[in-house]
Order: C-alpha cells, then sequence, then structure tokens
C-alpha cells in the first residue's frame, strides 16, 4: 500500500495539488495502478537490452542550416503576460 | 591539527556553434530578449529537437583534448526539474552514458606537474536567463535556450584554491586553443561550480560535501574555496558537520550562502529523450576530428622543452594560451636566443599582463618589439634595469624600444673614458666609503655602484662600472 | 444527392470532372455539421471562413486547367493535439483553451500541399490520454451510430465527424490505438502507420515513441488516400524515417487484383487466452475470418509470448513519456496561469492543477512514479527491456507471416461514464492495438460488422514499413464482402 505521503512526494515532483478530499479515495486508485504496473517485475530480463527507439537504425542530425526563427510577437504571443519583450512573472516570494 | 582540502569542479562550458543544440536559431551573445527564439528552443507544444551536428563535432573535439574516451553511441536523456528558465520543464542532458568518460589535465605546481583527472563529459542544453524588473517582476529571456553546453566533471583531485585556479587556467587555455567555445566568464560561457569538502589528516574524520554554485569569476572561486576551506575545518572543529548541501557565492558578502539542503538526485526522473534517436558514433568520425585538431597545449610544452630546452615548468607557463606560445615562437624568429626570451616572458612580460589583466594580444607589444628590446640588452646597447624600463613605455605606449631609446637617451655608456670620469667624481664625494671598504666593509663597494650608475642615469655598462670602480679605488 | 456521403475519392472524381464545385462540397459539410455536430459535438473548432476561402482556391485552380493535390479540395478534420497556425489547438484541455500556436505541424504542411482543405479542429481525449473522448475539457463525442455510446478514443472526434459525414476524410493520432478503437467503435477505417512513416513535427506528443499520426476514411481506398498525402521523412522529426519515402501510393493497388489469395494470416492465441473479447464480437470476427479462408488465404495460429506483459509495459512508457511531455504545461511561457499565486512553485502547482483534468493528472501522477527512484529501473527501464523482446516476437512472426488478424477492441462501443470505474479493465483493453505501438508496427482497424447495431471493427497488423500487406489484405476483404 501506498503511503499518503509517499504520494504527497509524487505530487510535489509532479507539481500537482491533490486536496485533503481527494486524497483517500486517490490513493486507493493509485495502489491498482502500482498493483498493475508492477506485474511487469516477474518478466526475466537479464542480458535484455532497453528498446528505446523502434528503428534503430535512425541517424540524423542537423548540418548547417539556415537560421529559423519566430518573430517575437509569435514567440510571446501565448504568453499571459510580458514587459519590454520578456515573459512576465508577477513578483514572488522566493 | 591537519586539514587536508578536498576540491571537484563542475564546469559548464558554452559551444560557440552557429546554432543551438536542438534547432536553428543562432547562438549569439548579447541580442534583445526573445528574437533569438523558435518553437523548439522555447518548448512549444509539438516542437521538436535535432541534434546539431557542430556541437557534437566540438563536444568530441573537447573530449579528444582532453584525452577522455569518446562513447560510441550518443543518447540523449531528460532530466526533469522545474524553474522559470527551463522552457520544458526538462534539460536534455545526458544520464548514465556521457559522451565522454575519463581524461585528463595536467597543471603546473612548483612542486611538479599534478594530473588532475576528469570523470566525465557530457553534453546539454543551457537554459534561458531571468532578470528582475524595477518592480521586482520576474522577467524571462529564451535566447540562450538551448545553446550547447559541455558539463566537464572533475574528479576529487584538487587540494587548494590554487590548484583549482591553476586548473580553470589550463582548463580555458585548452578550451580556446581548440576554438570550441568563448570561455568567457563575464558572458556565462564558461561556468563554475565547487564542490569541496576538508578530511582532518590525523583523525580521517571528513566534512560532508558543499556544493558552490553561482561563480562568474576565477577570483570568485578561489575565494569561495578559501572561505569554505575555514567554514567546513571550523565545523569540525566545533563538532557541527552539517549534511550536503548546496550554497552560493555571494560576491559582495565575500561569503557562501545556503541555498538548500541536496536534493536526491533520482527526483530527476530522467527518461530516454524519445524524440532525440540515439546515434552511433562511427570511428572514422573521430578520426576526422582529431585531424582537425591544432596542436594540443601537451603536446606543445612537450616539444618546447625538447626543442627549446626550457625546463618543464616554464615551458608549462609559456604553453598556457596559444596566444602566449605563438607569441613566444614568434619572438624566437627574430632573436634566436630561447633561454633569454623565455626569461623576460616569464618575468617582466607576464607580471605586467597579469597586473592588467590582459592577454598577451591584448596587450601594446609586439614578438617583433620584444625581440628588438632584447636584443638591445644582449648586445649591451642598455642594460637589463633600462631594458625594464623599456618594456613598461613599450606597454604604455606601443612604441619600438630604438625610439624610446632614442628619445629618452638610453643607450648604454661602455665608453670607459666617460665611466672613468663618473667614478672618479663618486669616489671623491664619498671618501667615507672609501675608508669603509679598506677597513673591510664589503657593502661599502655595494653602495658606491649605486652612486655611480645614479650619476649615470642608470645608463652606465654595470659590469664595466663594477670592474672600473674596484681597480679605480685600489688606486686610491 | 447528399454530397457529404459519398467516399472521399468519389468526391475527389467529382470535383476533377466538373460535376461539383469544391465550395459546394464544403458548404454541404459545413451545412451537416452545423445540423449534426452540437449534438455529436466531434469538432472543438470550426474552418467554416478560411475553408470556404480555400475551396474558392481549389475551383480556381480547375477553373484554369491547373493540377490538383491528392487530396483536392477535400474537408479533413484534424485532431485538435495537432497544431495549425491560425486555428486554436486546445488538446481538448483548459490547460490550451486559447493556445494558437506559431507554426503549422508538417502534416498540416502536407495536407495544404496536397489542396486538403481543413473543415475543423476535431475532439478528443485530454491530450489524448484515454479511450472514449469522455475526457475532453469540451464534453464528450457521442458514437454517430448510436449516441447512447462513446466514439471511442482518443480520436473520437475525427472518427465521428468521418462516420457522420461531416468530414471527408481526418487525422488523428495514435499512442495505444487511439485511431483503431474510434475507427472501430465509428464502423470506419482507421490506418496507424508505422512508427517513422509520419512526421510528428506539430503534434503535440503523449509518449514521443510510442505516437503516430493516423488518417481515417469511411473505406481503405479513402484512408490510404490521405495516408499517402502524409507520408514521407521529414527533417524536422529525428524519427521519422527515410523508409518512408516508399510511399503508400493509391496508384500501387490495382483495383481487380485479387490480395486475399495465398496471404499468409497469423493469429495470435494469447488473444483468445488472455483477454476474451466480447462473444458476439468473436462471431464477427470467425465470420471475417472465414471470407480471408475462402478467398485462399493461409490462417495459422501463432504465440507471442510477450503479449502478456503488453498492457504493463505499454502503460509504463506511455504514462512515463506523458509525465515528461506535460511537464511543459507550466503556465510561464504559454498555456493556463493561475491568478493566485505568492511563489514560483505556488505558480506552476497551481496552473497545472486547475489547467489538467482528472485523467491526465492521473497519468502524470502514474508516470512520475514510474520514474522515480528505484523504479526507474525496476518499472521504467524494465518495461523497455519487455518491448524489446515483445518487438522480437513480433518479428518472429513477420518472417513467416504477411499479417496479423485480431479484433480491433476486445469490446463494443460502450456507454458514457464506465471507464472510471473500470480503470484496470480499461488499461488492458488496449492489448489489442497497444503493441503495434510498442514494436512500431502498422495496423488497420476495418469494419466487419455490427453487433445490436454497434460496430465491430477487425485489425490487420503488419511488419514495420509493410503497410503495402495490411493495405492490401484490407482492399481484399473489402471486395470480398461486397
Ligand atoms: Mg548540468
Ligand atoms: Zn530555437
Amino acid at each position: 500500500m501506498i503511503t499518503k505521503d509517499e504520494v504527497l512526494h509524487i505530487t510535489d515532483i509532479a507539481k500537482l495539488k491533490i486536496s485533503d478530499e481527494e486524497i483517500s479515495p486517490f490513493i486507493e486508485k493509485f495502489d491498482k495502478i502500482i498493483e498493475f504496473v508492477e506485474k511487469i517485475k516477474v518478466v526475466d530480463t537479464e542480458n535484455v537490452e532497453p528498446l528505446y527507439q523502434v528503428n534503430e537504425d535512425n541517424y540524423l542530425l542537423k548540418d548547417d542550416e539556415e537560421d529559423q526563427i519566430l518573430n517575437r510577437e509569435e514567440a510571446l504571443q501565448n504568453t499571459k503576460e510580458q514587459k519590454y519583450g520578456y515573459f512576465k512573472i508577477l513578483k514572488v516570494v522566493e | 591539527m591537519a586539514y587536508k582540502t578536498i576540491i571537484g569542479l563542475e564546469i559548464h562550458v558554452e559551444l560557440s556553434t552557429k546554432h543551438k543544440i536542438f534547432c536553428n536559431c543562432p547562438n549569439e551573445f548579447g541580442a534583445d530578449a526573445n528574437t533569438l527564439v523558435c518553437p523548439t528552443c522555447l518548448g512549444l507544444p509539438g516542437s521538436m529537437p535535432i541534434l546539431d551536428k557542430e556541437a557534437l563535432e566540438y563536444a568530441i573535439k573537447a573530449g579528444i583534448a582532453f584525452d577522455g574516451e569518446i562513447s560510441k553511441l550518443i543518447k540523449m536523456d531528460r532530466k526533469h526539474y522545474y524553474y522559470s528558465d527551463l522552457p520544458k520543464g526538462f534539460q536534455v542532458s545526458q544520464a548514465e552514458i556521457p559522451f565522454c568518460n575519463g581524461g585528463y589535465l595536467e597543471i603546473e605546481l612548483e612542486s611538479g606537474t599534478k594530473k588532475i583527472n576528469l570523470e566525465r563529459i557530457h553534453i546539454e542544453e543551457d537554459t534561458g536567463k531571468q532578470i528582475h524588473s524595477e518592480e521586482g517582476e520576474t522577467l524571462l529571456d529564451f535566447n540562450r535556450s538551448g545553446v550547447p553546453l559541455i558539463e566537464i566533471v572533475t574528479k576529487p583531485d584538487m587540494n587548494s584554491a590554487e590548484e583549482a585556479k591553476l586548473f580553470l587556467d589550463k582548463l580555458r587555455a585548452t578550451l580556446k586553443y581548440i576554438e570550441v567555445s568563448n570561455v568567457k566568464m563575464e558572458e556565462g560561457s564558461l561556468r563554475c561550480d565547487v564542490n569541496i569538502n576538508v578530511v582532518n589528516s590525523d583523525t580521517g574524520e571528513k566534512s560532508n560535501i558543499s556544493e558552490i554554485k553561482n561563480l562568474n569569476s576565477f577570483r570568485g572561486v578561489v575565494k569561495a574555496i578559501e572561505f569554505e576551506e575555514k567554514r567546513h575545518i571550523d565545523l569540525l572543529e566545533s563538532g557541527s558537520n552539517t549534511k550536503k548541501e548546496t550554497r552560493r557565492w555571494d560576491e559582495a558578502k565575500t561569503a557562501t550562502i545556503l541555498m538548500r539542503e541536496k536534493g536526491d538526485a533520482s527526483d530527476y526522473r530522467f527518461v530516454v529523450d524519445g524524440d532525440i534517436p540515439p546515434v552511433k558514433i562511427a570511428n572514422e568520425w573521430i578520426d576526422e576530428i582529431k585531424a582537425t585538431l591544432p596542436e594540443l597545449p601537451q603536446d606543445k610544452k612537450t616539444r618546447f622543452v625538447e626543442s627549446y630546452g626550457l625546463s618543464s615548468y616554464d615551458a608549462g607557463v609559456l604553453t598556457q594560451t596559444k596566444e602566449l606560445s605563438e607569441f613566444f615562437e614568434e619572438t624566437l624568429k627574430h632573436i634566436n636566443d630561447s633561454k633569454l626570451v623565455s626569461n623576460w616572458i616569464m618575468g617582466d612580460v607576464l607580471r605586467r599582463l597579469n597586473d592588467d589583466e590582459i592577454e598577451i594580444n591584448q596587450s601594446n607589444i609586439t614578438p617583433i618589439a620584444l625581440a628588438d628590446l632584447l636584443a638591445l640588452v644582449r648586445d649591451d646597447k642598455i642594460n637589463n634595469n633600462t631594458g625594464k624600463k623599456v618594456l613598461k613605455e613599450i606597454f604604455d605606449t606601443g612604441k619600438s624600444p630604438e625610439v624610446i631609446v632614442k628619445e629618452k637617451g638610453l643607450i648604454q655608456i661602455s665608453d670607459e673614458g666617460e665611466i672613468k670620469e663618473i667614478i672618479k667624481k663618486v669616489l671623491d664625494d664619498n671618501e667615507q666609503s672609501i675608508i669603509d671598504f679598506k677597513n673591510g666593509k664589503d657593502r661599502a663597494i655595494g653602495f658606491l655602484v649605486g652612486q655611480v650608475m645614479k650619476a649615470s642615469r642608470g645608463k652606465a655598462n654595470p659590469q664595466l662600472a663594477n670592474k672600473m670602480l674596484l681597480e679605480m679605488i685600489k688606486e686610491r | 444527392m447528399d454530397l457529404t456521403s459519398l467516399k472521399a475519392w468519389e468526391m475527389k472524381e467529382k470535383i476533377i470532372n466538373k460535376e461539383i464545385s469544391c465550395k459546394e462540397l464544403i458548404e454541404a459539410h459545413i451545412r451537416k455539421i452545423e445540423k449534426e455536430d452540437p449534438d455529436i459535438n466531434a469538432f472543438i473548432t470550426l474552418n467554416k471562413d478560411e475553408a470556404l476561402r480555400e475551396s474558392d482556391k481549389i475551383d480556381a485552380k480547375i477553373k484554369n486547367g491547373q493540377d490538383i493535390g491528392l487530396l483536392g479540395g477535400l474537408p479533413i478534420g484534424i485532431k485538435d493535439n495537432i497544431v495549425t497556425k491560425n486555428i486554436k489547438t486546445t488538446c481538448g484541455s483548459k490547460m490550451l483553451e486559447n493556445y494558437v500556436s506559431p507554426f503549422d505541424a508538417s502534416v498540416i504542411e502536407k495536407i495544404k500541399y496536397n489542396d486538403g482543405i481543413i473543415i475543423g479542429k476535431t475532439n478528443l481525449d485530454e491530450f489524448a490520454a484515454g479511450d472514449s473522448t469522455e475526457t475532453s475539457y469540451f464534453g464528450p463525442t457521442k458514437n454517430p451510430i448510436n449516441k447512447n455510446v462513446v466514439a471511442g478514443g482518443s480520436s473520437g472526434g475525427s472518427a465521428a465527424a468521418v462516420a457522420a459525414n461531416m468530414a471527408a476524410l481526418s487525422l488523428g493520432t495514435d499512442t495505444g490505438g487511439s485511431v483503431r478503437q474510434p475507427a472501430s467503435f465509428c464502423g470506419i477505417v482507421g490506418i496507424k502507420p508505422t512508427y517513422g512513416m509520419v512526421s510528428r513535427y506539430g503534434v503535440v506528443p503523449v509518449s514521443d515513441t510510442l505516437d503516430q499520426v493516423g488518417v481515417f476514411g469511411r473505406d481503405v481506398k479513402d484512408a490510404t488516400l490521405i495516408l499517402n498525402s502524409i507520408t514521407g521523412y521529414d527533417k524536422k522529426d529525428s524519427t521519422s524515417s527515410k523508409k518512408s519515402d516508399s510511399v503508400v501510393s493509391l496508384a500501387n493497388f490495382k483495383e481487380d487484383k485479387d490480395y486475399l489469395d495465398g496471404i499468409k494470416i497469423a493469429i495470435p492465441k494469447e488473444y483468445m487466452d488472455l483477454v476474451p473479447a466480447d462473444k458476439k464480437a468473436q462471431e464477427q470476427f470467425n465470420t471475417a475470418m472465414k471470407v480471408f479462408e475462402k478467398s485462399g488465404a493461409k490462417i495459422e495460429i501463432v504465440s507471442i509470448p510477450h503479449l502478456k506483459y503488453a498492457a504493463e509495459a505499454y502503460y509504463i512508457i506511455m504514462t512515463s513519456e506523458l509525465s515528461s511531455n506535460m511537464a511543459r504545461y507550466d503556465g510561464i511561457a504559454f498555456g493556463h496561469r493561475a491568478e493566485e499565486y505568492e511563489t514560483l512553485d505556488e505558480l506552476y502547482v497551481n496552473s497545472r492543477t486547475e489547467g489538467f483534468g482528472n485523467e491526465i493528472k492521473t497519468r502524470i501522477m502514474a508516470g512520475t512514479y514510474a520514474l522515480t527512484g528505484a523504479q526507474n529501473k525496476e518499472l521504467y527501464q524494465k518495461a523497455m527491456r519487455v518491448r524489446r523482446l515483445l518487438q522480437e516476437d513480433y518479428d518472429k512472426v513477420f518472417a513467416s507471416y504477411d499479417v496479423i488478424l485480431s479484433l480491433t477492441s476486445k469490446d463494443l462501443p460502450f456507454e458514457f461514464n464506465l471507464t472510471e470505474n473500470n480503470l484496470i479493465e480499461s488499461y488492458r483493453a488496449n492489448i489489442y492495438t497497444a503493441p503495434a505501438n510498442l514494436v512500431g508496427l502498422c495496423a488497420m482497424s476495418i469494419p466487419i460488422g455490427n453487433v445490436d447495431g454497434l460496430p465491430v471493427g477487425m485489425e490487420i497488423t503488419g511488419d514495420r514499413f509493410k503497410e503495402e500487406n495490411i493495405i492490401k489484405a484490407g482492399l481484399g476483404y473489402e471486395r470480398a464482402v461486397l
């Protein structure tokens, strides 16, 4: 059974918040998920290399291309706040 | 009690490629905020990275220059953490397989050559930059986001601030030699973190490592190490060893300040970057890259010892930077006396450069000027001391030695008649010194020589003056 | 005549032969959408004005006797996780409710180059994480065949749009079955090509090593037509393959050829043991098998031992990569930003907690868990090793067989609000489709009948870069049952 603290550690690094009401149903659900994925542990994978890409022959490097940039308006078009051409965050307590 | 300091460095070096590592934005310093950005380096949804060939080539060059072992496969991983200057929520870096393992650099200590070993070098992307507005808001500029970096991690092989400084000098010089980085600390193209702790040599007790960040000058590195050395020793002495922690150097306070206790590294949640298929590195490509490398400082040093009969220490210093080594060899083309040239560069020339905090190529002196100056000294046209004054004048004004000597009338007096006149006058004015000398006070002769040089305004040939003075005293 | 009910290739012929104008075709589709979609909810954003303007351009081309592209004038639905420069790309999430990409995905460039007309952006599970299109911030999509059941997912909007004649063709994305399963549920054809066949540049990723753009059409020919127009190597996507340049050309498929005669078909026995399918659906599948047999196909039972762990491996890899890909939504450079925050950490936490829905949060949590601490090795890296074993299993099968056949989904299209209660079961449900993503294979879902008025789909899986084999099997089957 995963503990509340462990769940809170995961929410902390995932930058998510679970409210006090949500926490115990979540733990119940999360436990089922963990139980499900842990089944994989029984597979014998000794001397098996991980497969990171299904097509292992790929080999591509970027070589001396033309410059390709966005103009500043495009770069900033989806941010909520900006100032002097910078992305802006309100004053925060560090 | 005796303590030994243990220092390891982590150095981030920006590679001076034309483009960023995963996109075709120009890799430039100093442009207006957010004008060198594209979907990829802003981390926009749907954007994808393409690994830059030149960045990999530059990284491999560095790996070869430090004699590391280049990996056969380049695999990129994502290192996750949240910070406002990190647009994707992860930095593309290399986790368990760096592109280069091992390697070393040698530093020259008075006691001899010391090898500083490298743990690894990996390639990664730089983050953006944040500044604070007058209202205290955070403003973000992603021009630097995606600039290629190599991170050089040393083994904990350094034992003093001095050694760390020498290592950084050598590292910077080597990177400049192979032309893969501007290595300008003030522009952030070379950044250094220090890992430091101390060991009590008697009891073997160790302080816990602290990592010092935010060091933006070599001087800061030295000061931070010295500060930490003392702090760690105090901690052990007072029995209050702290946990591993991350601190930053505060230049204004000349102190390190606690940032955080070191988090668990596994929280980075390394995952293979599925958008960047692993790249196989062919031996032929490594050979090709090797062939483009210039003579490296280490090889040049050996050659200087062998060809010019220099000491290992002198050769080490003269090959410290590409510019200095080239200056030395260029000077030799005009005056074939490696000992003389080496002595002068190692002495007054370097002292002056250090005082001015400049490189040789930023100064007024040229190889021809130095060669001409040394020819004057060698041929007894001016004496050693005058030579030093002329050198200063060259540094100050950039004039040629001939012009300076002529303007100031500094040509050495080697005319016996003229010197005889001067000595005669000095002896006449210093009866007491003659008596002292004859009473066995050898010191008096030094005083009299000084007076002769003074009277000649430094121009008398010192050896000649010395010899004649002794003869003329005896005659009295 | 209702133009919208034609096959895409029929519409194209009529436009080229000047029987209809492109504008008429687009207008007919817009009328259809305006009538049907308020109920079905296949679209998040309509591209009405631009589509009409573009149709004028196509008509002008035809009038001037210029050649028109492969998709000449056809209205295409685009899943809303494929970025478009002038139309919002929401990914079905509050996080990107107002997001407008400053660039077009490479597939969008290809659609435009081939004279396809983007009719709108289609609904999906939030960030394509789901199998029912119920997790969309913009509400679920109903199945046009029976509005009481889901359209499938995550490309439910794209499937429903084609099934309801609101688009001639559409693009989806497929990470573990997200094209094939909704195609099956909506009674149309869906193809997930080989990993590397289609550029992912501009496709908002769920899982970089599993995702592939897929296509929907009302028959195999339609699906091939649109697949033909989007495949090919793209230097903006390092994972796209040069092998993809041997394009899936419609011209390669002859109308009169009997494609089923002599083809070698494998049926994995694990499906029968492991995840029993709906009985009536299974009967439909058996009937379809007989069609193949009668037409001269050789069918044999094979074993794919590591299928047993494919659902687990899939879930671990998908959530791990998903959690990484979702890290960029922090409220800073784009996406939802919380109003309230006092620290940087609160800015992240509040923006993400407000911007993401429950299912995506659960998957982020699961992926974060799988990558953290010891689990990184025990789960994430383990799954990558199992993935290799699975690929080796499939390589063996494809050394002797042309295609593998199975149902596309073990379930019939289901009612709304079922998934949350059957979480783990739903994770296992994609066992018929997810292996193709884990291994990188190409696969197609093709309708084979109905059970109680609900469509059943058959999956035809082929080896990597062997799209030709699945298309031939699909065309052969379609012709055999016509
Ligand atoms: Mg680093
Ligand atoms: Zn860029």
